[in-house]
């Protein structure tokens, strides 16, 4: 054991779990389920309600047309309530079969104003859908959140430790735009970034795949802590919820200068190539900031993926679910196929780096009747 | 094979006027690293299970603060480097003896080969540091495999959410003074509960893995109050040289209320000498962890 692991890690910056497509060790992503609020708030309506006359093209330079907002009576926690039931219908678990729980948000609200420290927001979480005998904790890591909740289940379902698990966030976080929209000037705040957010919740099941079943072909996360205070977050002083400081270049720069060896990893690791994957679905922050990052990819490893997923348009950046949402939204709209390999690519806070190559199979099946 | 304890360090915020979350972490780290004679660079993973900071930070994730300042694989990734990997886990006394069984797993898979676990807590409102219903102090726990001891064999969670509403914590906006201010409510009867809770919830986990009380040699509890440990002991019936108690300057602190008692543990060679420790840790929800520690051979484990 010890042997295998000097060997393993020898080789690999990313803390990299690839327990195989069908193998018995193997895990997937049975199922995904997301809660948006009805509620839109339009690029052009936010920013008409700025404090101060920006000049700010928001939607030109993002993409972003619209996010959903909550209404009366959601918050972090009935967002993620309501994404967690809505995985358990498109799944074939009951909440009975759910040995793991993890809540991934970065907001906790939980009526009001209040944001839940303790105790768990996952404690009420599982109450609430009825998975009681889940072990169940919460794990933070900014917009990387809920990837990394996948990451820990794919080990405790690779090593048999549980069978299945569930990962969730709730993000009521449009407050961190409402408090930067009394305060921004220019294009060149630190809280610009703030008014590209929406709010949504997200949930996924994994489990341990059957034999010969297509999952999870690679899973890996790391943290370029040197970069760790680019962007912040701390309670607000003008309102409720928090101010986001964001060094988005700087941001931008390092996503796009050290992601592509990163993807080089575990695309090695999964033994394709990056033209393999049919869909990357990235973190959505912006437009242009995702297209700079397809180039710079195509750029250094010659080859590019069949479809790059953007969705920021309807549901702007809706921080540790969006990989999620947009999964969701692909399943729904049945564009994804059987035997379709997608890649989740998670950039956030830290920074942490978290990338994800599975393949799609049964689970298909169990959407697109609502759309 | 197993998951083995490498060092722990635990230390009060004693002296500093304005005690930090980041700095008490970041000084165990070091501490914590230069006892077991390693670098930071070997460190995988990292997580972070405190709970109270000075300033609410929301994120990034305080592990990576924390793997920034002790200088843990920075830099642009080499192929062929390792980096590591950061993340705060949130789950009040007992978010230790969570990470311990992630990290233990990953280390068991090969994920990982060196994890460290750190906590710290202050109270948010410095103005009134009084109304902290515990000691500043900050922790970290550093786990490697080894192959000549069985180590982290078991884990056992438990909620009791009946009691859900004895322990509560959480930011409020105070619109009048313009910022959120932190809510810590502990309601009467609280620790009664956690008592009977742990109890009940250790011998579950003991019952199930057909271990009798009376082959604990060790117990390593959290919180480390007396008035918790010493009515948990009587009513387990583990006698008082079998319970690992913190010392006293650490008595009272919260999520690093695990590496305190196992740092005490260590110091006197009890940890060392015992074949079967179990740590316990009880906290709000009512969440009670355990994990059942084993040693083939008596064992030198360093500390500070």
């Amino acid at each position: 054991m010890a042997d295998d692991q000097g060997s393993k890690q020898a080789e690999q910056w990313l803390a990299l779990e690839s327990p195989g497509s069908g193998g018995s060790r193997g895990c997937r992503i049975e199922s995904v389920g997301v809660k948006l609020p009805s509620r839109r708030l339009t690029t052009r309506d936010l920013m008409s309600r700025t404090r101060h006359r920006t000049r700010i093209q928001l939607e030109r330079l993002t993409g972003i047309h619209e996010r959903r907002v909550v209404g009366p009576g959601e918050n972090s926690f009935t967002l993620a309530a309501g994404a967690a039931r809505d995985c358990l219908a498109h799944s074939q678990h009951r909440a009975a079969d759910i040995e793991m729980l993890i809540s991934a948000s970065i907001t906790r609200s939980r009526g009001g104003s209040w944001q839940s420290f303790e105790p768990p927001l996952s404690l009420y979480i599982k109450q609430a859908i009825g998975a009681t005998q889940a072990v169940n904790f919460d794990l933070s890591n900014a917009c990387a959140g809920m990837l990394t909740g996948v990451f820990v289940l794919a080990d405790l379902i690779s090593r048999g430790e549980i069978g299945c698990g569930m990962v969730v966030s709730g993000e009521y976080i449009s407050h961190l735009s409402w408090n930067s929209a009394r305060q921004i000037r220019s294009l060149f705040s630190k809280q610009l970034a703030s008014l590209t957010l929406g709010d949504a919740g997200a949930a996924v099941i994994v489990e341990r795949a059957p034999d010969g079943a297509p999952g999870i072909d690679v899973i890996g996360f790391t943290t370029l802590a040197e970069h760790s205070r680019l962007c912040l977050a701390f309670p607000s002083t003008v309102g409720p919820g928090a101010q986001m400081y964001t060094k988005s270049r700087a941001l931008q720069k390092v996503a796009i200068q050290d992601m592509a060896p990163l993807v080089a990893e575990a695309i090695g690791e999964a033994g394709i190539d990056l033209s393999d994957i049919d869909y990357l679905i990235p973190h959505q922050t912006s437009a242009r900031a995702i297209r700079q990052g397809l180039q710079e990819f195509t750029r250094r490893l010659g080859v590019k993926p069949k479809h790059m997923v953007v969705n920021l348009e309807e549901y702007g950046n809706t921080s540790s679910t969006t990989l999620f949402v947009a999964l969701h939204k692909y399943l729904e709209e049945q564009r994804m196929h059987k035997a379709d390999r997608v890649m989740l690519l998670s950039i956030a806070s830290g920074v942490e780096i978290g990338i994800a190559i599975f393949t799609i199979d049964s689970q298909v099946d169990r959407y697109g009747r609502t759309h | 094979m197993g998951a083995r304890i490498e060092a722990a360090s635990a230390l009060t915020s004693r002296g500093l006027r304005k005690p930090s979350a980041r700095r008490l972490a970041d000084a165990t780290a070091r501490t914590c690293l230069a006892h077991a004679g390693r670098e930071p660079g070997d460190i995988d993973m990292l997580i972070n299970t405190g709970i109270y900071r000075e300033d609410n930070m929301g994120e990034p994730a305080l592990a990576a603060i924390v793997q920034e300042d002790i200088g843990a694989n920075l830099g642009q990734p080499p192929v062929g480097g390792h980096g590591t990997f950061s993340f705060d886990l949130l789950n009040g006394t007992c978010g230790v003896i969570s990470a311990i069984q992630l990290q233990a797993g990953m280390l068991r898979s090969g994920l990982i080969r060196l994890g460290a676990i750190v906590t710290s807590d202050v109270h948010p409102d410095l103005k009134d540091p009084r109304s902290a219903p515990f000691r500043p102090a900050g922790g970290t726990l550093l786990l490697g495999w080894d192959d000549s001891t069985p180590g982290f064999t078991d884990f056992h969670s438990e909620t009791f959410p009946e009691y859900e509403d004895l322990f509560v914590s959480g930011l409020v906006w105070q619109g009048r003074r313009r910022q959120s201010q932190m809510v810590i409510d502990s309601k009467p009867g609280y620790h009664a509960r956690l008592v009977d809770c742990a109890e009940e919830a250790t011998r579950r986990f003991l019952h199930g893995l057909g271990i009798d009380i009376s082959e604990i040699d060790l117990l390593v509890p959290a919180p480390s109050s007396p008035d918790f440990l010493d009515r948990l002991r009587a009513r387990l019936g583990v006698p008082g040289d079998r319970v690992a108690y913190c010392t006293e300057d650490l008595e009272g602190c919260y999520t690093t209320g695990p590496i305190a008692a196992l740092q005490a543990a260590i110091k006197s060679g009890r940890l060392g000498e015992a074949r079967n420790t179990v740590m316990l840790a009880a906290g709000a929800g009512i969440t009670v962890a355990l994990a059942l520690y084993r040693q083939l051979t008596p064992r030198v484990t360093r500390c500070e």
